[in-house]
């Protein structure tokens, strides 16, 4: 595995986080409910912090990228449909999208790491699954906070 | 426990929630943390509060406002938690500007360094939380009283913190497992809508049954249904209460049952509703059934049989399935077990759960997935609407009010030997011999004034029945109000309660109702 190859998957993943962040932001502007569009806003601001730790790694391929794996997987994002985007979100649902658009990543890099064949490029995505499993795992507390009201 | 204080309010929790209530006789006791009862009667905890304060009757949206003007007016609210976590500041904080000092002292009674020692405590005094019962929400104001103590957590940042929280204690230990599973009018399992084609379709396919069967309508709350009965409601199948014990203006209450074509009662004694059933279905109780109980903390608990079934009686579980089949239902689930694998299948806030799971010592909702742990503190980042809303509220005194005919106030409540409508512990020898009988409780003053004597029997008398009990002459209770228990069919209570119904929550005024008192000849 050369650092050539080490950027050129950087460089995706960076890609990922940017339109990512770009999605958020088009969403927010687009929101009826205000605490959506804060929700959308915050996610893009948070893709944008992802992009950059991404990007330490791209410019310094010698920094050993080692992403702290979450003690558990609670699984709340494989348990909801992803929700359609659309301007009368309500907040939970915002949060249902976001966490199954990690889960998605996560799963991607998942399977990347399944069928690599070079041991250095498999650590990589492992830690990039790792790093969307971490986002994913906070989205799914949120979500859970707000996603079963007891309202009627 | 986690606080560092604990308000309560209309809760005799020693009483009602004995297990809970000695909770937090140990949290004051061994553990100092501050307690403050705002109750018009001395309680158990209020005997060792730090602060013990009576309110009038009604009062409860008064003082709950009163007491935020003097947080607010005194820079002890979060003001950052407000900025970031709340919404509507502008509206409340105008609302707030009559509740002064004066006004609320005069309709609550609670003097103004009273006021303001409360305040002070549950605002500065640390992690602080909030546990009401029925006292609050019994009321025909009862919904304006739980948004009067939710602006109170948030505006001192009270809200999704361990150890906060705005905790309603539930009447009966299944309440909330009852309202989860959807034994609402409004709503399937986990509080889905019932008017949500959607959601009517995921449950169509999980029973096997045509869609198109489906009632898309909202139902009728059961206080309406009483009201209703003869005319859109011809028949009840009731199982587990007692509308001739409990509901609010017993005469009315039997006289809109005889209007009914047909009743059915599912019940573990001959009630007096079901003296009145033209069925009666002998069921199991709770000691001899498999099942689970949610509790107030929306923690999910199985309970298990430690006896078999009497003779002659049968599980709910299978006089329901039975019944089912009857009807044309297919492979309905006729155990506990089975019924709870169905339920978690459509119920997304418990669908993590399984008996396995909840054996030891149950999980608390939402549980997701079999993954999930379970969540003990909701809204510890957001809530579901985004931003809680402070709620502007405008006081509304009770439907009635001391008068010259009827000079005092009537709330009704529970013992602790006894439970609800009587229907159990009025039927177990040890708890009716340690109470074997109805009192009412009246204040030294007024007693005298009346010329009434501990013992002496006394007629108790509202605009709607009048009933003839026992006086316990107690300074327990507060000057002008009167206190009586709901379980003693000889002196029933409810022949004396008003009907009249909260808008929003139809939950009837059960604690609030203009009475006079006269020594029985």
């Amino acid at each position: 595995m050369d650092n050539e190859e080490i950027k050129r998957l950087f460089t995706l993943a960076i890609e990922r986080e940017i339109e990512a962040n770009e999605f958020y932001a088009k969403a927010a502007k687009s929101m009826k409910d205000e605490s959506v569009r804060a929700i959308f806003s915050d996610l893009a601001k948070e893709e944008l912090g992802h992009m950059e730790l991404l990007e330490r790694f791209k410019e310094d391929p010698t920094l050993e990228m080692k992403m702290k794996k979450p003690a558990t997987d609670t699984k709340v994002a494989e348990s909801v449909e992803l929700p359609k985007l659309s301007t009368d979100m309500k907040p939970a649902d915002a949060l249902a999208l976001a966490m199954k658009k990690e889960q998605q990543a996560m799963e991607l890099y998942l399977g990347m790491a399944a069928n690599c064949s070079d041991s250095g490029l498999e650590a990589i995505f492992r830690n990039l699954a790792d790093m969307e499993l971490g986002h994913k795992n906070r989205l799914e507390t949120l979500f859970v906070d707000i996603g079963y009201p007891e309202v009627f | 426990m986690k606080s560092d204080v604990i308000l309560i309010t209309g809760s005799n929790t020693t009483w009602c929630h004995p297990v809970f209530g000695g909770m937090i006789k140990k949290a004051v006791k061994q553990n100092g943390v501050k307690l403050i009862v705002v109750d018009p009667r001395e309680t158990d905890l209020a005997k060792i509060a730090d602060i013990h304060i009576r309110q009038k009757g009604g009062s409860d949206v008064a003082w709950l406002m009163g007491v935020q003007k003097i947080i607010i007016d005194n820079g002890w609210h979060k003001k950052e938690y407000i900025d970031t976590r709340c919404e509507g500041w502008d509206e409340y904080l105008k609302s707030l500007q009559s509740y002064t000092p004066e006004m609320v002292s005069k309709v609550s009674g609670i003097s103004k360094e009273d006021l303001y020692a409360i305040a002070k405590l549950y605002a500065t005094g640390g992690k602080a939380a909030i546990y009401y019962a029925m006292g609050i929400t019994q009321h025909s104001h009862g919904v304006d009283n739980v948004k009067a103590i939710s602006n109170l957590a948030l505006i001192t940042g009270n809200l999704g913190v361990e150890g906060g929280g705005v905790n309603p204690l539930r009447g009966q230990n299944n309440v909330q497992g009852a309202c989860d599973m959807g034994a609402l009018p409004n709503v399937f399992s986990a509080y889905q809508p019932v008017t949500d084609a959607a959601i009517r379709e995921k449950y169509a396919k999980s029973w096997g049954i045509d869609v198109a069967t489906m009632d898309a309508e909202v139902g009728m709350p059961v206080t309406l249904m009483v009201d209703q009965a003869g005319d859109k409601i011809k028949a009840l199948y009731i199982m587990g209460e007692n509308p001739m014990m409990n509901d609010p203006d017993l005469h009315h209450a039997e006289h809109m049952l005889e209007k009914l074509d047909f009743i059915v009662v599912q019940d573990i004694f001959l009630t007096e509703t079901a003296e009145k059933a033209d069925v009666v279905l002998p069921a199991t109780s709770f000691a001899e059934k498999l099942g689970t109980y949610s509790n107030t903390e929306r923690r999910v608990q199985l309970g298990r049989p430690a006896i078999d079934p009497l003779p002659g009686v049968r599980q709910d579980a299978e006089i329901i399935a039975d019944l089912a089949t009857r009807l044309g239902a297919v492979n309905f689930p006729s155990t506990p077990q089975a019924l709870f694998e169905e339920m978690r299948m459509v119920t997304p806030s418990y669908r993590g759960m399984t008996y396995e799971r909840i054996e030891k010592c149950g999980l608390r909702w939402p549980c997701p997935t079999e993954d999930h742990p379970g969540t003990p503190v909701l809204h510890t980042a957001k809530f579901t609407r985004g931003l809680a809303l402070l709620a502007p509220l405008v006081y509304r005194p009770s439907e009635e009010m001391p008068c010259d005919e009827y000079p005092l106030l009537l709330q009704t409540g529970r013992l602790l030997e006894h439970y609800h409508g009587g229907n159990m512990s009025r039927n177990s020898f040890t708890l009716d011999t340690l109470k074997p009988e109805c009192e009412l409780d009246i204040h030294p003053e007024d007693a005298e004034k009346l010329g009434i004597k501990s013992g002496d029997m006394v007629n108790i008398e509202t605009r709607r029945g009048k009933v003839k009990v026992k006086a316990r002459v107690t300074a327990s209770i507060d000057k002008g109000a009167l206190f009586m228990p709901f379980h003693f069919s000889e002196a029933p209570a409810n022949m004396l309660t008003n009907n009249a119904l909260d808008p929003i929550a139809k939950i009837p005024e059960y604690k609030v109702c203009a009475a006079r008192v006269k020594r029985a000849d």
